[in-house]
């Protein structure tokens, strides 16, 4: 018997609403769970997938789908492939397991949401193959990092890391719970649906296929070449709701769920993509640059769509086209530098032809991001790696959870973008971070993030290994260590503007104790570095000493000494333009609170 | 710089990202074939193919299935579309790529 085509019963099977009788309305969909806007029924009932695809037809897909990628990765195992591949591949696929498949298993939760309270059947309908998918990505993703548990336990983060309060895990966690989890079924499906799954994911499963394909990495490439295929189908999602939401004069509610969404994703896809593309995959297998794939898939391909959707492109715009410059480098600074916190052993990637094409894709590199890798060089020249190893906490970001940092001077950008609300102290990357809290601080203000942690006091004690043990190192497994041991350094020994035999500045080591005074946090804005420091002082400092203090933290860290020349401290203010105090004064006479924020920087006298 | 990647959105490229390998030869062929007149940039990033034209193209069942020499089900485009620019709009014999504003 011939089979109907699937548009002749396609729209019976999909009506599935009815009339409730014994609840009501509401009850069966309420507004938080449902649809916050009210979107009239007339409206629901004309919702009309884009991407049609029947039960059957969809078993019979995916099986095929899963049949190639189980074929691939059989065929690869006998080839011996992981044992040959670099350390800086094996990162790649480290920190994508770690990251990706259990927050596959959060958008199985938020597509179970929407199959149960998406206001038109249809909808329903495609959410319940999306979580059929989600579920198989986050199936396929633990299987495969599975069998390179037994060569290493790093490997196991692809299961555990979720489970851990690692400081990069919270930063996806909060912004997938704020995306995906805790919103109601039409505000998720445009965050999720249409920015994450349409915008961001293409980055990561469809990009970074292309430098796996390159690396000879056949099993990775289809293996997320074919996640992604679900995604393109059930990320069609978003597209009608975000139709009738503008019909019916909600435009400025989805153009504000669009800002927020795409602000929190580009922060975390910046680290979790930009740092893999432009700095581990190795130089002569780069397909093209972290901002090249941005410009194809989300500049040209996203916003383009936005556009067809009657949407303006985020009120941000400037700011995240300078943060496309800045902020996977300076992330990438921060990942190495605190290389014993993370799950896998980074990369540093900055030998002289990979700065030689950083410099090329972003002009302007080396004048910054270039001194302060310089500046690790020589430090490690001079055989000083404890210098390379962070002794203090950067402030962290209380929406987007990653430390506040920017651009390293010259010229010298970072800093952090504070409120004060009710009786406590918010730190922000940037205005976008801190327009995102303000316009919603019920949603946000009561999230601790690690630094906020230790500054109330809730380590005990309060040492760097609390924090690590606290994030899941050494007990999950070892954290991590520079990936190439160092011997990319021995292309810079001897070489111009790097001494022979290295040297240290005195400002690197600092002998100061307490004096008695009271113990104090406060942010370390020190002149050139790319990271503002999260330091505890003594009030009775004077001026001198506490900048003499802040001054081991930097100098040597991330930023050269100048020699002849002495530190100076203000407060910081947007224009860098607060009176300079004098070096003799009482710190705690400027009356300074807790995670106030001081620039410390050099002047001639 | 920044001034190019905003102009960069103001293009109308609508089309398939596929995996790379014999459906999307095929496919190629069936776009050139179903939309007479219509020019394809095709760029090939290893591990898919990005092909684009301007605003609108349609792929049907019967020139793909010509194409490859088999019967072929739309559906089955799926295991081998890993995105696509602009909107999308699938029937049983047909699937359509577009956009609804052109700048
Ligand atoms: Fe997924
Ligand atoms: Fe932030």
């Amino acid at each position: 018997m011939a089979l109907l085509e699937r548009s002749e019963w396609y729209d019976i099977a999909r009506a599935t609403n009815w009339s409730p009788r014994y609840v009501t309305e509401g009850d069966l969909f309420p507004g938080d769970l449902a649809d916050p806007y009210h979107l009239p029924t007339t409206a629901w009932e004309a919702y009309d997938e884009p991407y049609k695809v029947s039960y059957r037809e969809y078993v019979k897909v995916q099986r095929e789908k899963d049949a190639g990628v189980y074929s691939v990765k059989a065929a690869l195992h006998r080839s011996n492939y992981y044992n040959l591949a670099g350390p800086e591949w094996m990162g790649i696929l480290k920190l994508h397991y770690g990251a990706i498949p259990l927050t596959e298993y959060a958008a199985c939760q938020l597509q179970g949401q929407n199959t149960r309270f998406g206001r038109a059947g249809s909808m329903r309908n495609m959410a319940t193959f999306g979580m059929l998918d989600e579920m198989r990505h986050s199936q396929l993703q633990l299987f495969f990092p599975h069998e390179l548990l037994a060569r290493d336990r790093q490997f196991d983060w692809a299961h555990e890391a979720h489970h851990t309060k690692n400081w990069l895990i919270i930063g996806g966690r909060h912004c997938f719970d704020d995306v995906m989890m805790t919103r109601d079924a039409v505000t998720n499906s445009i965050m999720t649906s249409f920015i994450f799954e349409t915008g961001f994911t293409n980055l990561q499963m469809v990009g970074l296929a292309a430098d796996a394909e390159s690396v000879g990495d056949f099993t990775f490439a289809n293996l997320i070449t074919s996640v992604q295929s679900d995604e393109a189908r059930h990320a069609q999602l978003g597209i009608p709701l975000i139709d009738m939401m503008v019909k019916h004069g909600k435009t400025a509610e989805v153009q504000y769920a669009v800002d927020v969404g795409f602000w929190r994703l580009w922060r975390v896809f910046a680290v979790l993509t930009g740092i893999p593309m432009d700095y581990y995959i190795p130089l002569d297998k780069r397909h093209m640059s972290f901002k090249e794939f941005m410009h194809e898939w989300v500049i040209r391909q996203f916003e383009r769509q936005l556009k067809d959707l009657g949407l303006e492109r985020p009120w941000y715009w400037d700011i995240f086209l300078n943060d496309i410059e800045v902020h996977h480098h300076i992330q990438q600074g921060g990942v190495w530098s605190y290389r014993p916190t993370m799950w896998w052993h980074p990369v540093a990637g900055v030998g002289p032809a990979e700065r030689e094409w950083l410099d090329r894709k972003y002009p302007g590199w080396n004048a910054s991001f270039g001194h302060y890798w310089d500046t690790i060089i020589d430090s490690l020249l001079a055989g000083r790696e404890d210098l390379t190893q962070q002794k203090v906490f950067p402030p962290i970001c209380n929406i987007c959870q990653i430390p506040i940092a920017n651009r390293p001077g010259p010229p010298w950008k970072a800093r952090a973008f504070q409120l004060d609300f009710e009786g406590r102290r918010y730190h922000f990357c940037t205005p976008v971070c801190r327009w995102i809290f303000e316009s919603d601080p019920e949603r946000y203000k009561q999230h601790e993030s690690l630094v906020d942690m230790l500054v109330f006091g809730r380590f005990d004690p309060p040492t760097p290994e609390t924090v690590l043990r606290y994030m899941g190192i050494g007990v999950v497994s070892e954290g991590g260590r520079d990936s190439n041991n160092y011997e990319w350094i021995e292309a810079y020994r001897g070489k111009h503007g790097h001494a022979a035999k290295g040297q240290v500045s005195p400002l690197s080591d600092c002998s100061l104790g307490f004096k008695g005074g009271r113990k104090l946090f406060i942010l370390s804005r020190f002149e050139g570095d790319g990271h503002v420091k999260t330091v505890e002082v003594d009030t009775d400092f004077t001026m001198d000493e506490l900048a003499r203090y802040c001054a081991q933290f930097s100098v040597g860290h991330h930023v050269p000494d100048q020699p002849g020349r002495v530190l100076r401290v203000r407060r910081t203010t947007s224009h860098d333009d607060a009176p300079v105090f004098a070096r003799t004064m009482r710190f705690d006479d400027c009356q300074p609170r807790q995670m106030d924020s001081f620039d410390i920087f050099f002047a001639d006298n | 710089m920044m001034a190019n990647q905003s102009d960069a959105t103001r293009n109308n490229s609508v089309g398939p990202v596929l995996r790379s390998g014999e459906i999307a030869d095929a496919v190629i062929q069936a776009l050139e074939e179903d939309n007479p007149g219509k020019e394809f940039v095709i760029q090939d990033h290893l591990a898919y193919v990005r092909i684009e034209t301007e605003n609108e193209c349609i792929v049907r069942r019967e020139t793909l299935e010509r194409a490859l020499g088999r019967p072929f089900q739309m559906p089955e485009l799926e295991v081998n579309l890993t995105s696509f620019s602009g909107r999308i709009e699938t029937t049983d014999t047909t699937m359509r790529f577009y956009l609804e504003k052109r700048l």
